[in-house]
């Protein structure tokens, strides 16, 4: 008789054998294993300086923290300046896997793991110390969709920090540093806790599932890609934002009770696209284009009207975002509803030509909002990236200021 | 232009191979302190790494913001810990880093002569016998608490 234990056993050393002749040795494969393990996880770094803040053109990690933060009253540019040098100084440490200068607790800097973290200023920012002219273009509070049932609790914000990282003890560590140097200069409004897949479930670049089950970000620009740039990466207006961009940041909560009523076919219909592949309704693989002229011999389209990929489609080239949504999950109800959803994120040139259109069809139909209800909503502007010796944002505190 | 300190130590570990720099300082910041200029007090950590070959000692320091500057050390003083300033000054022997850290060894920085305020970023001057002095631009103001501390003087007694 073969144990089940017995089974997966031979199984894992089978596999061990396998890796025997290249290495020399059970012990040394085992060994070596291990460490590539750890240099997987813990090793890996997003580079803090560039032409953009880090974070943002990156595939995503495995946890994250969205921070808004209210500044407090009597903050001027000269205070902004420096609430900024202290950011700029942890989030470069933390990017490394280093402790923040004074950290409490230095021995929980144990490996970057991928952190990344930004920072970005809401439309009430400006208004607060008097900078409406450096405004973006096409920067705003987003219009009011039908759609929506937003809560105060989770939306607006003077200060978004988003933070990510591979690791969830790296990532409350980077948060606690970052929280606390805020505080001189600023109050938490919100924070939003989300997750994606761990590192390995898949592979880079391919496109990741939300808890619906349907793989979500299909028609994103590349990464790394002129197409990216054109998209993203804003080139024009005041030097404070040029390479950086804006995010419309939504809490999208999901009806999960009624969703899983629904039987497949009528799943993909409600997207558009197969949910074992992600493939359109009319191809055959996620990267196929979809004809959303098809129809069957009946006469309905394939894709139907309705259908969410059919009312997100772009209507011209420039119309279109990148988007990077992680998973939250908030509890359980006592009934066993999970409270689940997305932390939904476009980023954008301009978000009256790009995310603004999009969101306008989708308000006027699109079956998936029966199940999909932005509940929290932000604005923030990016700043541009940072070169060594910079702080971030400087050139929208710097000019006149006493340095 | 704002240089962070961080950002010259990390130039200098990159581009410094050639020159012979005998002493660094690294991880270099400042406790922020918005209490009365008058009798403000706050302190300098980070390390210091003495990279020549002989002994050397840290003996003080200067910086525009403060009148006094000394080097103390926590102590035992009457079942209490508390800090006093290190007579003779502090040694780095050749080769090695001595930390300067909340509860440890500081630079202390007595009669603020204005607030320092998180963010701010100093100029500290670190003097030694054995060794040139020291010139740290970009040190920044932490709002850190932490270290057991309590700044005491002699003629004052406050809060941190």
């Amino acid at each position: 008789m073969v144990s089940r234990r017995g089974f997966l056993g031979g199984g894992a050393a089978a596999a061990a054998s396998g890796v025997l002749g290249a290495t020399g040795g059970a012990y040394a494969a085992g060994a070596v294993g291990a460490e590539n393990l750890e240099t997987f996880a813990a090793k890996r770094e997003l580079a803090f300086h560039g032409d953009h803040q880090m974070g943002i053109e990156a595939d995503l990690q495995s946890v994250t923290n969205f921070i808004s933060l209210d500044i407090k009253p009597g903050s001027n540019r000269a205070s902004m300046l420096r609430f900024m040098s202290l950011l700029t100084d942890d989030i470069f440490r933390l990017s490394r896997g280093e402790p923040v200068l004074a950290d409490p607790a230095p021995e929980l800097a144990i490996g970057a793991a991928r952190f990344s973290a930004y920072v970005g200023f809401g439309p009430s920012f400006f208004e607060k110390l008097g900078l409406e002219s450096k405004m973006p273009t096409g920067f705003g509070k987003l219009p009011k969709f039908k759609v929506d049932q937003l809560q105060d609790k989770h939306s607006s914000g003077d200060v978004l920090i988003h933070i990510a990282a591979d690791d969830p003890v790296v990532l409350a560590h980077g948060t606690r540093g970052l929280v606390r140097d805020a505080m001189p200069f600023a109050s938490v409004r919100w924070v939003q806790s989300g997750f994606a897949h761990t590192p390995g479930m898949v592979p880079p670049g391919i496109t990741h599932r939300n808890l619906m089950g349907q793989v979500d970000g299909t028609a994103n620009p590349k990464l790394g890609t002129a197409d990216f740039d054109k998209v993203v990466w804003i080139e024009d207006g005041p030097s404070w934002i040029q390479g950086g961009t804006l995010l419309a940041f939504r809490r999208i909560a999901m009806q999960l009770d009624t969703w899983d009523q629904l039987g497949t076919s009528s799943k993909e219909e409600v997207i558009g696209r197969k949910l074992s592949n992600g493939a359109p309704l009319t191809g055959d693989i996620e990267s196929d284009i979809p004809d959303l002229g098809a129809r069957h011999p009946n006469g309905l389209s394939v894709i139907p009207e309705f259908a969410h990929i059919r009312r997100a489609a772009p209507e011209n080239l420039d119309e279109r975002i990148f988007r990077r949504p992680f998973s939250y999950e908030a509890g359980i109800s006592s009934a066993g509803s999970v409270d689940v959803g997305l932390l939904w994120t476009a980023y954008q040139r301009n978000m009256e030509n790009q995310f603004i259109p999009i969101q306008r069809r989708l308000d006027e139909l699109d079956l998936l909002n029966e199940w999909t209800v932005p509940i929290g909503s932000a604005e923030f502007a990016i700043a541009g990236g940072v070169r060594p010796g910079e702080v971030i944002a400087e050139a929208l505190f710097s000019y006149g200021v006493r340095t | 232009m704002r240089k962070l300190a961080l950002i010259l130590s990390s130039l200098l570990v990159l581009t410094g191979c050639s020159t012979k720099t005998e002493v660094l300082a690294t991880d270099m910041w400042v406790k922020s302190s918005e209490i009365s200029t008058a009798q403000g007090m706050t302190a300098v950590y980070g390390t210091l790494t003495n990279d020549s070959g002989d002994d050397i000692v840290l003996t003080g320091g200067r910086t525009d913001l403060a009148e006094i500057v000394e080097i103390h050390e926590m102590a035992m003083i009457s079942g209490e810990m508390k800090m006093q300033e290190i007579d003779g000054g502090l040694a780095i022997p050749a080769g090695q880093s001595i930390q300067l850290e909340p509860g440890g060894n500081h630079l202390m920085l007595m009669g603020l002569t204005q607030d320092l305020l998180a963010g701010d970023q100093i100029t500290v001057t670190f003097s030694f016998r054995g060794a040139p002095d020291l010139v740290v631009e970009g040190v920044l103001a932490k709002p850190a608490e932490g270290g057991d501390e309590e700044y005491h003087s002699t003629k004052t007694d406050m809060e941190n």
